[in-house]
């Protein structure tokens, strides 16, 4: 058995980045401990994350559903200002997740991290840039569960459109490991094409802003070149 | 002919509730096999007759009723008797059968005639029994008292998954798999609500004396609002998950059959009288009040003061209104889940409230007072839970100003169980206590025993010094006076 729930829907996620195929059917059970006969089968599958299918080029962390290798998580968002006072600044190759990617990252509405808008910077050198698409993957752990706000993107000083978080549990400012049994995080994605005509030998320069909303934190991030 | 129960049916004891002049409802929950995962018990999917018998002596020699219920499996095998015809103002005892077993027997009493003369009342308070924080020895004592009532004001179980993390209570294994995940489906509430009902205090407190109830969040969810989950579940998701938790409420506890949910709603709030010394307006704070005013659980917004909000709802609020203005009884007594007096959380400059109490609605509690003014509403009296301390508190008619008329009393029970062991006080102590109307803060588990006269209320507060280990002897933290006619608080010891 995958699940019980008293919700409209299940969605069935943590599935990991590869592709997986799924048949389902449905049991009802009374408040008498009736159980129904099986609905019909349906068939579905998760789609196949650029993380997994694409070839990285720079990345930040593991796509593992968890944020635990990460600086300062999985609670400790309490020495954000202290830690990162002007927000993350990250270069792949001399940075090392542990101490220098916060899990977190705050948003206006967090009093905590002195409720105003906050930057990540994600510094990464390509030494010929991809012929084909080149994509971001941000996996995010968790969001706020009312107010997860936007997301920012520029590359190399070229935006990006504004990317609306979905909205979270409000856990992953304390817990790290969505792959816990009952756990409550609520893991979501951002996947997207970068702007090729943006791209440069050499170092590149993303930013995430966070202008609008609380905070979400990251499982991992990184850039691919996709097949 | 029904068939015989399996052997061993009575396992979470027996309970009896909501006493009235004329009789109360008598509660058990067949359940042979409590921690079974599909939350039945152990029971078979068929119904069982329970029969009962009321007594006026604890050896059964005078019985004065007898009746039987029908145990069903859509109700986990609970049953709610509820008898009627028995005399005002005294003691029963009661039992139950189910095929040859014979359950334990409890003890409990009618509410005194609404026009007697009610020289003595005494009641407990009991809030927040987080049984993996540790054991329920606050109810071992309680269960010693001699109480005519005790009153429940919320978070009877809790609904977080139960793991090493979070298991406090020594010499007890940690429950199984089917435990570690927080509570959504209506067998993991059942099964929540069985863990926590085989712990024998709890079950000796029930067996005692009669209890009434209110709700708090963690029946349900941490911090919910009427529909609102701060987890983000979709409202229609939500309302159904509280159809579910209100169900096992329902099944679980010594409830009338007026408070059987209906949906995704549940009859929580009422009135009962203990003669003409108390009205007792058992208050619901959770399934009609308005979301946090601007998102934040702490906060000082200005959307915190919109005179709209309400943490009872427009029908409850006129309700209550009008109850008091229909009031002649010599106390005033209210149940509330959460805290009613302000309490600023900054200390120092500036100022910081919980929205989550009372303070998130600063508009209804003006509204209450307003009414306790207008009606000349004798006595008032609020009791409260939720915050796993205890703490004494005088309601101000103008909370900046200390020197201003105390309009009321409140008396806040610490926990049963949550927060483990505790200490006489904590970090907590300074924001509470710094609130010049705070006048006792103590962060032991405990309870709060009460005796009410048409003179005084003489409050206590009991508190155990451990609960990660059985055993701890009771101590009396404070104990207060409160005159009638002279709300506030007179220090005793």
């Amino acid at each position: 058995m995958l699940a019980k729930t008293v919700y409209a829907s299940f969605p069935h996620d943590r599935q990991g980045g590869r592709r997986q195929d799924w048949y389902y059917r449905i049991v009802v059970v009374d408040a008498a401990g009736n159980r129904s006969r099986p609905s019909a089968e349906i068939a579905g599958h998760s789609a196949e994350s650029v993380a997994v299918s694409g070839r990285p080029l720079a990345t930040v962390g593991a796509f593992d559903q968890r944020s635990l290798e990460l600086a300062l998580a999985p609670s400790g968002s309490a020495q954000y200002r202290t830690r990162f006072p002007n927000g993350v600044d990250y270069t792949v190759g001399t940075s090392t997740p542990g101490t220098d990617w916060s899990y977190i990252q705050p948003g206006p509405a967090d009093a905590w991290a002195g409720s105003k808008a906050s930057r990540h910077t994600f510094r990464f050198a390509l030494d010929v840039v991809p012929a084909g698409e080149t994509w971001l993957s941000i996996w995010l752990l968790d969001t706020h569960a009312s107010n997860p706000g936007t997301l920012d993107l520029a590359l190399n000083g070229t935006a990006i459109p504004t990317v609306k978080l979905e909205n979270g549990a409000t856990r992953g400012s304390l817990e790290g490991d969505a792959t816990v049994p009952g756990t409550l995080l609520k893991p979501s994605y951002v996947e997207l094409a970068l702007p090729t005509a943006a791209l440069r030998t050499g170092e590149n320069v993303l930013t995430i802003d966070k202008r609008l909303g609380s905070w979400h934190v990251y499982d991992a991030l990184g850039v691919f070149a996709r097949p | 002919m029904r068939p015989a129960p399996p052997a061993d049916p009575f396992q979470l004891g027996v309970a009896s509730g909501d006493p009235l002049p004329d009789g109360f409802v008598l509660w058990t929950r067949l359940a042979p096999r409590p921690l079974e995962p599909d939350g039945h018990g152990g029971m078979p999917r068929v119904p069982y007759t329970v029969r009962y018998e009321v007594a006026e002596d604890a050896a059964f020699r005078k019985v004065v009723k007898r009746g039987q219920a029908v145990a069903a499996p859509e109700l986990a095998h609970s049953v709610h008797a509820e008898v009627h015809g028995l005399r005002p103002g005294r003691e029963y005892f009661y039992r139950f059968r189910a095929g040859t077993e014979i359950s334990p027997a409890g003890r409990t009493r009618t509410a005194p005639d609404p026009r007697a003369r009610v020289a003595d009342f005494r009641f407990a308070t009991a809030s927040c029994a987080a049984w993996y924080h540790g054991h329920f020895t606050a109810y071992e004592h309680m269960a010693r008292e001699y109480l005519d009532l005790v009153l429940f004001l919320g978070d009877y179980i809790y609904e977080y998954g139960i793991t090493s993390a979070n298991m406090w209570r020594q010499g007890v294994p940690l429950p199984g798999p089917e435990h570690a995940v927080e509570t959504t489906t209506l067998e993991q509430y059942r099964l929540r609500y069985s863990l926590f009902k085989t712990d024998p205090n709890l079950q000796a407190a029930h067996a005692a004396a009669p209890w009434v109830f209110t709700t708090d969040d963690h029946e349900v969810q941490n911090n919910y609002a009427d529909d609102w989950s701060e987890t983000g579940i979709a409202p229609g998701d939500f309302l159904r998950r509280r159809a579910v938790a209100y169900r096992a409420f329902y099944e679980n506890l010594p409830l009338r059959r007026a408070s059987l949910p209906q949906g995704p709603g549940i009859a929580v709030y009422q009135r009962r009288h203990w003669g003409r010394l108390a009205q007792l307006d058992i208050l619901d704070n959770r399934q009609f009040r308005d979301r946090y005013p601007a998102g934040a659980v702490v906060d000082n917004s200005p959307e915190r003061l919109d005179p709209r909000r309400s943490i009872l709802g427009e029908a409850q609020e006129r309700w209550l209104y009008e109850g008091l203005r229909r009031s002649s009884a010599t106390w005033n007594l209210h149940a509330s889940g959460v805290v009613m007096a302000q309490i600023d959380r900054t200390t120092g400059p500036g100022e910081s409230y919980s929205n989550d109490m009372w303070d998130g609605f600063p508009a209804n509690r003006d509204r209450l007072f307003a009414a306790w003014r207008r009606h000349g509403i004798a006595n008032p009296v609020v009791f409260s839970g939720d915050i796993h301390r205890g703490v004494a508190a005088e309601l101000k008619a103008d909370w900046a100003d200390p020197a201003s008329a105390t309009v009321g009393t409140e008396l806040v029970c610490s926990s049963i169980g949550s927060d483990g062991d505790g200490a006489e006080t904590d970090g907590s102590a300074p924001v509470w206590l710094g609130n010049p109307h705070v006048k006792l803060y103590n962060a032991r588990r405990g309870y709060l025993s009460c005796r009410l006269t048409p003179a005084a209320l003489t409050s206590e507060f009991r508190t155990v010094a451990r609960i990660s280990t059985p055993g701890a002897p009771l101590a009396t933290a404070a104990r207060f006076v409160t005159e009638a006619g002279r709300p506030g608080l007179n220090r005793e010891a």
